[in-house]
């Protein structure tokens, strides 16, 4: 075996340039596979790890979600919000209103999504994992107080706004009392183009009291898709409808956004598995060279004795260990670009996450790799293994 | 030792049958040394290529040792050149990535010889014929005459009954020629059975017996 290694090392060197091209073909591919899976990893581990810390919550929508679309069909009642805070198992309940208004700062006027609710929750929510830059938090109190987002503060207007400016919206002035931190995780990264105001805000100064999202915490996780069921049972009753109301556990919402991730990480794969295909191309077509620059060399190995399996098997041993150098430089590139990506991606988005090389995946890519390299080397190698000794000998 | 019946080899060259050898029958006796002669065409080498197991009859049967070779699988027949034949050809055939040593040792190698046993062999065969200075050169760095007998090391290195050569000073000059025959004509006093096919009149003349063939036919 020493030996079968060492004369296939031999006739690899021999080809060097060749070679190198045909490792480096397979290292993209499999340096593709792995950075797109661990940056993949890398953000659904970002997501879901931040959700994980909602298990407990349970968002209610008047709105019907397919797919991706989310389609709102109108606004909880008075009598929607008492029945659901009348269900068992319930810790903490909050109603909260997404719209969004005209606002104006210096003769600028922007239309900005605006979220207002109970000030405690939202602190919860928001305030303790972004941090406010500036200023502090809405009391409950605060007829005309807001609390913006980072874009809103930096981006929206010709100047950038800051503590004690007044922002005109829907033509009622505001104070802003307090800014946001630039928000760096995923999850929380939405509520850098909002503005924040106090649910009395909304009703008595811009005069929309539509409460169309409620968010519920429960005291055991648990319960929570049995409770999410009675609270969509509740408020459809009252509306007469089947699907009016749209509960959703944090878990499922997690389970979805693993689908999601499934789907994209299939996607990116895919594209991959592209790049290898070209790289086992790249290597059959080396190998069959190969072959047929040796055929006087295989004339002679079977002219003094070799079987036609020890042909077969130098011949593969050779695919085998060109693939074995691309998985491994493959992985080693792949991990590396996965953290450069991510890091790159993770600045330019405002996102702190990082890529997670999974140790299977990197098995999986020098899996793939020796496969690959034994597919695409088993036809040349055979072809060189039938070659009758005397026409390959005649061969020069 | 070897013998012939009917030994034919037909071509097809479009619609013509061309007997490359037609009903060959011969025979060789254990430590003959066998000269074989004729013009370019005559079926020299295919009968040799015959004898050697690198190629198959039409028809007809090739005996080595009393084996049918024509009932052999294709390992049978790789086993029967690996341990009972030594080839060695007019143009060397030496594998060019591998040195001296490493090629004397190669047939050893198929036949699953234990590394430092065939390298030690490897190194006493090249030593015999006068290269014990040259086993770390490559083809590519020895003469015509240095690589012939490094392939004669080679065809020695499984102890083989029978040495076949085609042409084996086909490629060489008059000097390296003659100590050629010289390393062939103690192979046969060893007590092998030599097979060479050839043009020079020198080596048909320090043989025990000539055999000529024309147009695929042996001559009596």
């Amino acid at each position: 075996m020493r030996d079968k290694l060492l004369m296939a090392y031999r006739s690899i060197r021999e080809r060097r340039t060749r070679s190198i091209l045909t490792v480096l073909g397979i290292a993209v591919g499999i340096a593709a596979i792995v950075s797109l899976m661990s940056v993949g990893y890398g953000m659904e581990e970002a997501i879901t790890g931040e959700l994980t810390g909602y298990a407990d919550f349970i968002g209610v929508f008047p709105a019907k979600i397919t797919g991706t679309t989310y389609v709102e069909l109108g606004s909880f009642t008075d009598r929607d919000l008492k029945d659901v805070q009348r269900i068992g198992g319930i810790k903490e309940f909050s109603a909260m209103t997404f719209d969004s208004a005209e606002v104006e700062y210096r003769n600028k006027r922007v239309p900005i999504f605006f979220i207002s609710g109970d000030t405690k929750e939202l602190e919860s929510m928001y305030v303790e994992p972004v941090g406010l830059k500036e200023g502090r938090w809405l009391r409950e109190n605060d007829y005309k107080g807001c609390v913006i987002g980072d874009r809103v503060a930096n981006d929206y207007f010709d100047e950038v706004v800051h503590v004690n400016d007044k922002l005109i919206i829907n033509g009622e002035k505001f104070i802003v009392v307090g800014v946001f931190e630039k928000a760096s995780t995923l999850y929380a990264s939405d509520i850098d183009p909002y503005i924040f105001l106090t649910l009395r805000a909304t009703k008595e100064a811009l005069q929309t009291d539509e409460i169309n999202y409620i968010m519920v915490r429960v005291y055991d996780i648990e319960e929570a898709e049995e409770i999410a069921e009675e609270i969509k049972e509740a408020i459809n009753d009252n509306h007469g409808l089947d699907d009016f109301a749209n509960a959703m556990t944090m878990g499922s919402m997690i389970e979805m956004m693993g689908d999601v991730f499934n789907i994209i990480r299939g996607v990116l794969v895919g594209i991959a598995a592209i790049a290898l295909v070209v790289a086992s191309i790249g290597i059959m077509n080396t190998m069959l060279m190969s072959v047929m620059e040796r055929t006087h060399e295989i004339g002679v190995m079977k002219a003094i004795g070799a079987k036609s399996s020890d042909v077969l098997s130098l011949f593969l041993l050779e695919s085998s260990m060109v693939s074995l150098v691309g998985g491994v430089v493959g992985c080693v590139l792949g991990a590396v670009a996965a953290k450069v990506i991510s890091l790159g991606a993770g600045t330019a988005l405002g996102i702190e996450f990082g890529a997670v090389v999974k140790p299977e995946v990197l098995l999986g890519g020098m899996v793939v790799a020796m496969v690959v390299g034994v597919l695409a080397g088993f036809y040349p190698a055979r072809k060189a293994s039938r070659m009758s000794p005397v026409e390959a000998v005649r061969h020069e | 030792m070897i013998r012939t019946e009917n030994l034919t080899k037909v071509y097809q060259m479009g619609d013509a049958e061309v007997y490359a050898l037609h009903d060959v029958n011969l025979e060789i006796q254990e430590g003959e040394f066998i000269a074989i002669i004729g013009p370019s065409g005559s079926g020299k080498s295919t009968l040799l290529n015959m004898i050697g197991c690198l190629d198959t009859p039409t028809s007809g049967a090739v005996f080595i040792d009393g084996i049918d070779t024509g009932k052999l699988s294709e390992n049978g027949l790789a086993e029967i050149r690996r341990e009972k034949i030594g080839f060695i050809f007019q143009q060397f055939n030496l594998v060019h990535t591998l040195n001296a040593l490493e090629n004397v040792a190669l047939p050893m190698f198929f036949a699953g010889v234990k590394r430092e046993t065939r390298l030690k062999r490897a190194e006493e065969l090249l030593a015999n014929v006068g290269l014990g200075d040259r086993i770390y050169h490559k083809p590519s760095e020895m003469s015509g005459g240095q690589q012939q007998r490094v392939a004669i090391a080679r065809a020695l290195s499984n102890d083989p009954e029978v040495v076949i050569g085609d042409e084996p000073t086909g490629n060489v000059d008059t000097e390296t020629g003659n100590t050629i025959i010289d390393i062939l004509e103690g192979l046969n006093k060893e007590g092998r059975t030599v097979v060479v096919v050839t043009h020079d009149a020198e080596i048909a003349a320090r043989v025990g017996r000539t055999k000529r063939m024309r147009d695929g036919r042996v001559l009596d």
